[in-house]
C-alpha cells in the first residue's frame, strides 16, 4: 500500500519546524547563510538541507498575500532520477517513495540534472568529481518502523500528515472542494496525477505556478531516450557491426584473398 | 622487393598509447552502467579513472602537436586531400573488401579514402567528445539542465559510434586477409614492397622515385 505525505499550504504557517526536525533526525549540520531580506532560509535545498519552506510575497486585490510552500523530494511514481542513476542508489520503495541509499552513490549527479524539480543536490570536487548526492529519504528508517517522518511528526498545525496515498488523495480533494466553496476558485490538489502521481500531495489555494511549482512537470524525454532506446540500441548496433565485419572476413577468406600477392 | 618503412617509431608508440587510453576510457565508460559493480566508492574511482584517461587522450595529441606541429598539421590536412582516386575507391571498395578483383581499385596515396573518412570521423568525433565531456565535467550545476542532458546524450551517441569504428579498425588490421600486413606494420613499422605497391600505389611510387633520385645523386 503506497504511502504519501499531504502538505496543506493553507494550514502552513511557515514556522519551519519541519526544517529543524529534518536536520535533527537526519543529523544534518546547519548552514551559514546571509540575510537576503526574507525569512526564507537557506536559499535552496542542499546536501545538508533536504526540506525547506519557500516564502512567496505577492499582491492580491491590492493587499499583500504571503504564500508558503514545501520544497523537498516529491517522491514521483515516474522518477527521472531513478531512471538515470547508474548505480541503483536511487530506487522505488514498495511503499511508493523514492528510496535513496547513500552508500551506493558514485557522485555522478545525473539525478540532479534530470530531476524536473531540481531536488537532488550534490557537492563534488570540481576536478576530481568526488562527492555524494543527498536528498529527502522519506525518513525510511522511521516510516518502515511505524513512525511518522520527522517533518510530519513535528508539524504543529497539521499542515503535514502521512497516510495511505489513496486516502490522502480523497482527503486532499475534499479540502480543495472546501477551498473552492470558500471562494478560492483556483484551488488545486497537486501531485494526484503529476509524473504518474507524486507521493507528496499539495493542497494549494491557487494555481501551482503561483506557488512556484511546475504547472505540468514532465518526465525528461532525454532520460527515457537514454534508458529505453540507447541502452538496447547500443548493444544491437555493436552486434550488427561485429556480425557484418565477421561476415566480411569470412567471405574474403573464402575467396582466398591475400594482401601480398596482388599486382 | 625490399621492405619499406611505413610508421616511424614515434608514430607507433603514439598509436599504442592512444589505443591503451582509448580502451581504458571505453571500459570505464561502460562499467559505470553496471549497478552491482559501480555502487559507492568503486563507481567514484571509475569516474576518476575516466577523467584521468580523458586528460591523457586529449593531452597526448596536444603535446605531439606542440613537439612536432608539422606532422600533426599534415595528419589533419591529409584527411582533407581528396582527388579522383577517392571517387574510384568509393566505387570499388565494396567489391574490394569482399575479396573482388583488386585491379578495379585505383592506386591510393599514403592513406586511402577509407582511412581519410576514418580520420575525419576521429577528428570531428574527438571534438564532440571533448566539448561534451568538458561540459559534463566542469559545468555540472552551472549550465542549464537541458544543455547538460543534451551533452549526456551526445556523449552517448559518439561513444556508440566510436566503438563501432573501433571494431572496424580492429577487423581490418587484425582479421581481414587483404590487410594481412596491417597489424605487423604498426608493430615493426614496415610493410613489404609488394604490399605497399598494391595497397598504396601512389605513395609507393613517390618513395621509390625519391630513393632512385637520391641514389642517382649520390653515385
Amino acid at each position: 500500500m503506497a504511502k504519501a505525505i499531504l502538505y496543506d499550504a493553507t494550514k502552513c504557517m511557515a514556522c519551519r519546524a519541519c526544517q529543524v526536525a529534518c536536520k535533527q533526525w537526519n543529523e544534518l549540520p546547519a548552514e551559514m547563510t546571509t540575510n537576503r531580506g526574507t525569512y526564507e532560509n537557506p536559499p535552496d535545498l542542499s546536501p545538508q538541507t533536504w526540506i525547506k519552506i519557500k516564502f512567496i510575497e505577492m499582491e492580491k486585490e491590492g493587499k499583500l498575500d504571503w504564500l508558503f510552500t514545501r520544497q523537498a523530494c516529491m517522491h514521483c511514481t515516474d522518477a527521472a532520477c531513478v531512471e538515470v542513476c547508474p548505480t541503483g542508489a536511487l530506487s522505488y520503495h514498495e511503499l511508493g517513495f523514492v528510496q535513496y541509499e547513500r552508500d551506493k552513490c558514485c557522485g555522478c549527479g545525473y539525478c540532479a540534472e534530470f530531476c524536473p524539480f531540481g531536488v537532488p543536490k550534490l557537492e563534488s570536487g570540481r576536478i576530481t568529481g568526488v562527492g555524494v548526492m543527498d536528498k529527502c529519504t522519506f525518513c525510511i528508517d522511521r516510516v518502515t518502523n511505524g513512525l511518522e517522518p520527522a517533518c510530519v511528526k513535528t508539524c504543529p498545525t497539521g499542515a503535514l500528515i502521512i497516510g495511505d496515498r489513496n486516502e490522502l488523495v480523497a482527503e486532499g480533494r475534499a479540502r480543495v472542494e472546501a477551498l473552492k466553496a470558500d471562494g478560492y476558485s483556483n484551488a488545486y490538489l497537486y501531485g494526484e496525477d503529476e509524473l504518474g502521481g507524486l507521493h507528496v500531495l499539495y493542497v494549494l489555494a491557487d494555481r501551482p505556478s503561483v506557488y512556484g511549482l511546475l504547472e505540468e512537470p514532465e518526465f525528461p524525454v532525454l532520460a527515457s531516450v537514454r534508458e529505453n532506446i540507447f541502452r538496447p540500441f547500443a548493444w544491437i548496433t555493436w552486434g550488427v557491426v561485429a556480425a557484418g565485419l565477421a561476415l566480411n572476413v569470412l567471405v574474403a577468406r573464402a575467396r582466398q584473398v591475400r594482401g601480398k600477392e596482388e599486382s | 622487393m625490399a621492405m619499406v618503412e611505413r610508421y616511424t617509431p614515434s608514430a607507433r608508440w603514439f598509436h599504442w598509447l592512444i589505443t591503451g587510453i582509448f580502451l581504458e576510457l571505453v571500459l570505464s565508460g561502460l562499467l559505470i552502467f553496471i549497478p552491482w559493480l559501480t555502487s559507492g566508492m568503486v563507481g567514484t574511482w571509475i569516474r576518476l579513472i575516466h577523467r584521468i584517461g580523458a586528460v591523457i587522450l586529449v593531452g597526448a595529441p596536444v603535446i605531439f602537436a606542440l613537439v612536432s606541429w608539422k606532422r600533426a598539421w599534415y595528419f589533419v590536412r591529409e584527411a582533407f586531400m581528396w582527388g579522383k582516386g577517392d571517387i574510384g575507391w568509393l566505387r570499388a571498395a565494396p567489391g574490394y573488401y569482399f575479396g573482388g578483383d583488386p585491379r578495379l581499385m585505383p592506386p591510393q596515396g599514403y592513406i586511402n579514402t577509407g582511412m581519410k573518412l576514418y580520420r575525419l570521423a576521429i577528428l570531428f568525433g574527438g571534438v564532440v567528445f571533448v566539448i561534451t565531456g568538458l561540459i559534463l565535467w566542469f559545468f555540472k550545476g552551472v549550465i542549464s539542465p537541458e544543455v547538460f542532458q543534451w551533452c549526456v546524450i551526445i556523449h552517448d551517441v559518439t561513444f556508440i559510434v566510436a566503438i563501432g569504428m573501433f571494431f572496424l579498425h580492429f577487423q581490418l588490421a587484425v582479421f581481414h586477409p587483404r590487410m594481412d600486413e596491417g597489424l605487423l606494420s604498426m608493430v615493426d613499422g614496415k610493410v613489404s614492397g609488394v604490399y605497399a605497391k598494391s595497397h598504396h600505389g601512389i605513395w609507393y611510387g613517390k618513395i621509390t622515385e625519391k630513393k632512385e633520385d637520391s641514389s642517382a645523386t649520390s653515385s
